[in-house]
């Protein structure tokens, strides 16, 4: 059976709703010009987020997908005071932990000691309990999302495949 | 707010006449309604409570995540309930939450920007009682417009049940009656699917079917040898097109539909909009109002009859009164019990059509939670294949209490699943740690993941019901449903043994398991409500005939979810369907020799 409504429609659809996703475009954040944070605040969210999923041999990272400007432009819109404020609580606790352990702020500490200090928190991943380990599981899990719903997650990292017109299903047919 | 569909039919709701049928609400039913009666040349009303939305436009369902500026999350001042809430806080949920909208579940899966304007605010449509989560869409098309696409018959395994364990009542009707529906529904609107030849789940006129990945053949292979089927994904959806109807695209294979909340923006998924009330426009009988939202079935005095509906302007809440000759309530399980209650007179002091005092009660549905989940070794590092491609990827049909030994509970379940990537990789969320292990570990893992879900019968029970709050209103005035309604030992015995039966099933596949659980999710997860007016032969014990007439008031019907006696464990959307309109193919028979 063959349909009526063929591909040069599907094309319109395509088009129109490209066209009505641009009045919702938000203004982006400038890399020196947060809309929320700090730039301090800023350049140590962008480094967290970069030891989390960092570039490798196979692709690019976190800083690279502009994590931290997604991080920052979802706190500047959140609508509930303590979601904002989680973040720079959060961002505090890791630079009062560093400073407990290393004696200097995490941006200053060693990559040993950053890595080290991030491992602590990352093992109560299951059920954090202190302040340090919550925000852990906040940080990564909003990493996480901002990282595979980006351009390089999703086709360089991922290199996925779908969201294409098919004219057939692809996989084995069930016999 | 009259529809403005192109081509010809009535532009204005006339009060003065009387239409041969009014039918209230757009969705799966409601939609049949209108599409059977107008075809049979009758000059039918359908009221909307919502608004028209054109799907086209909103799904966006190609866009990527990053093209969209909160990557398809919902407006900041929006919240979606969550799981914890549901099990924490007393309905109604939204009371006293500081955000600007407040929806049920669902709009917190991802994409939940494009639906977010067709799933109601629950400060505006609270309810009370026990813990529920009810998912509600007022839009022409009701949740036609997202739905999951898991398209199955029922058997006489459901429709007799009692013959079989002796729960419950049966179904004034067997799979005989049904059946020839059952195919008409297939034909015109189309269905994807592998024939099994299964008697406790009948195959359906198939289109071409969706392909199952590598991991899912190894697992359909795995499963032949424990006597358990597994089957491509049976999908409300048109895989090859429909040459009638104009306004729907067959299947693309874009995997749309699995990475927004549901909704298909070119129609190859069914909905009710295009594939039922465009072609009932056609005919030039229909004529539709939207932001109708009904709140009583108005009555005859002396024949006792049905003689049309009040309903009110969603937003200039004027109210209107509109005559017909036969009432018909599509507006959703909970929502048409509700009206029925709403609707007391002298004559029906407890609701019309409620002489038997069973409507709102033997209310059912399918309880969610237990699954499994897992990879399977040879894919780890595998390269990509596109594996979401497709309306759905995998149904299990019920394996117990089929022949021979029973279990420790009722009736059974199915398991729905998937495998492979998506655009998402959902383990990345729970694989531990961070740094290049983590990411690498990510990568490989994401085309070897499979997982599944079950669904579960629950048992209808007299004590499972709702009625209407003698105190809390919605937004309307209106009064709202109350629920007395919790999940029994019957499903808790069930979870345990679907988790058990997953975890059988994987590890019989040699796939490494994951994760099980055994919990089950809150009542009303799976959105599929029924019972609450269930059909049968007895006025003392059901609400309506099987042409789902009420027995109090034949030219009062309800043709949705309600009238189901029990929930077997198979998807209900297409059984509403297929009887809906076998029971208007009777009602317009009655109404041309005048016998209504």
């Amino acid at each position: 059976m063959n349909s009526t409504f063929d591909r040069r429609d599907i094309l319109k659809i395509l088009t129109a709703s490209a066209a009505l996703a641009g009045p919702l475009q938000l203004a982006a954040a400038e890399p020196d010009k947060p809309l929320y944070f700090t730039k301090d605040e800023f350049a140590l969210l962008d480094h967290l987020t970069e030891i989390l999923i960092p570039r490798d041999a196979h692709s690019g990272g976190a800083h690279e997908a502009g994590v931290a400007a997604f991080i920052d432009r979802t706190a500047a819109e959140a609508f509930m005071p303590e979601d904002k404020q989680s973040w720079n609580k959060g961002l505090a606790e890791i630079d009062r932990l560093s400073v407990g352990e290393t004696k200097r702020t995490f941006l200053k500490a060693t990559k040993d000691q950053q890595i080290a200090l991030l491992k602590k928190l990352a093992k109560a991943d299951d059920s954090p309990k202190s302040d340090g380990e919550k925000f852990f599981g906040q940080l990564k899990n909003t990493t996480v999302f901002g990282y595979y719903t980006s351009k390089i997650g999703i086709h360089e990292e991922m290199e996925y495949k779908g969201n294409v017109i098919l004219e057939q299903f692809a996989g084995y047919e069930a016999s | 707010m009259l529809l403005q569909f192109p081509g010809p039919g009535p532009t204005e709701v006339d009060l003065k006449s009387t239409y041969d049928a009014v039918v209230v609400g757009s969705g799966a039913a409601g939609g049949m309604a209108a599409y059977v009666l107008t075809t049979h040349g009758l000059k039918v009303l359908l009221l909307e409570a919502g608004k028209y939305q054109d799907t086209s436009k909103i799904l966006h369902s190609m866009e990527w995540p990053y093209d969209h500026p909160r990557r398809g999350k919902m407006p900041p001042d929006h919240h979606a309930i969550t799981l914890n809430e549901y099990n924490i806080r007393q309905s109604p949920y939204a009371q006293n939450s500081p955000y600007g909208k407040v929806q049920s579940y669902v709009q917190g899966w991802s994409g939940t920007d494009y639906s977010k304007t067709l799933v109601v605010d629950e400060k505006e449509h609270p309810y009370t009682g026990t813990r529920y989560a009810w998912v509600r869409s007022r839009a022409v098309g009701g949740k036609t417009n997202i739905w999951g696409r898991l398209a199955l018959r029922l058997s006489d395994y459901d429709f007799k049940a009692k013959d079989r364990d002796g729960y419950g009542e049966n179904w004034p009707i067997s799979y005989a009656d049904i059946e020839p529906y059952y195919d008409k529904v297939d034909l015109y609107l189309g269905i994807s699917g592998h024939p099994e030849n299964l008697p406790y789940l009948p195959d359906s006129k198939f289109q071409r079917p969706v392909k199952l990945s590598y991991s899912e053949m190894h697992l359909r292979e795995t499963l032949k040898g424990m006597g358990r089927v597994l089957t491509p994904y049976r999908a409300g959806v048109t895989t090859d097109g429909l040459k009638h109807n104009k306004y729907r695209s067959r299947c693309y294979g874009r995997g749309a539909c699995s990475r927004h909340v549901g909704g298909c923006d070119i129609h190859a998924a069914f909905d009710s909009p295009t594939g039922l009330i465009r072609p009932a426009w056609d005919t030039g009988n229909l004529t539709m109002r939207t932001n109708s939202t009904v709140y009583e079935v108005t009555v005859d005095k002396d024949s006792g009859k049905a003689t049309g509906v009040g309903f009110l302007d969603s937003e200039t809440r004027k109210s209107y009164q509109v005559n017909a000759k036969t009432v018909i309530l599509a507006a959703s399980t909970l929502e048409s019990a509700r009206l029925l209650l709403l609707s007391k007179s002298t004559l029906y002091p407890n609701g019309i059509g409620n002489s038997s005092g069973h409507v709102g009660h033997n209310f059912c549905e399918h309880m969610m939670g237990p699954s499994v989940s897992g990879f399977m070794k040879d894919l780890v590092g595998k390269l990509r294949t596109n594996d979401d491609g497709r309306p759905g990827s995998f149904y299990i049909p019920r394996f117990r209490n089929l022949e021979g030994k029973r279990s420790e509970f009722l009736r059974g379940y199915g398991y729905e699943g998937g495998s492979g990537t998506t655009m998402m990789p959902g383990s990345a969320y729970s694989t531990p740690g961070f740094g290049e292990e983590y990411k690498k570990h990510v990568r490989e893992y994401a085309g070897a993941t499979i997982e599944m879900g079950a669904f579960g019968e629950v048992l209808p029970k007299y004590e499972n019901f709702v009625e209407t709050d003698p105190t809390v209103k919605d937004a309307w005035g209106i009064p709202v449903l109350r629920f007395s309604y919790k999940f029994g030992e019957n499903e808790q015995k069930m979870a345990k043994d679907m988790a058990a039966a997953g975890r059988e099933m994987f590890e019989a596949a040699k796939f490494e398991v994951l994760s099980t659980s055994d919990g089950m999710l809150p009542e009303g997860w799976s959105i599929h409500e029924l019972g609450t007016a269930r059909m049968g032969n007895d006025p003392k014990t059901s609400v309506v005939n099987q042409f789902q007439q009420c027995h109090d008031v034949k030219n009062l019907l309800v043709v949705d979810g309600s009238t189901h006696v029990n929930a077997s464990c198979q998807n209900p959307t297409w059984t509403i369907m297929a009887l809906c309109w076998r029971s208007c193919d009777h009602l317009a028979d009655q109404i041309k020799k005048g016998e209504v």
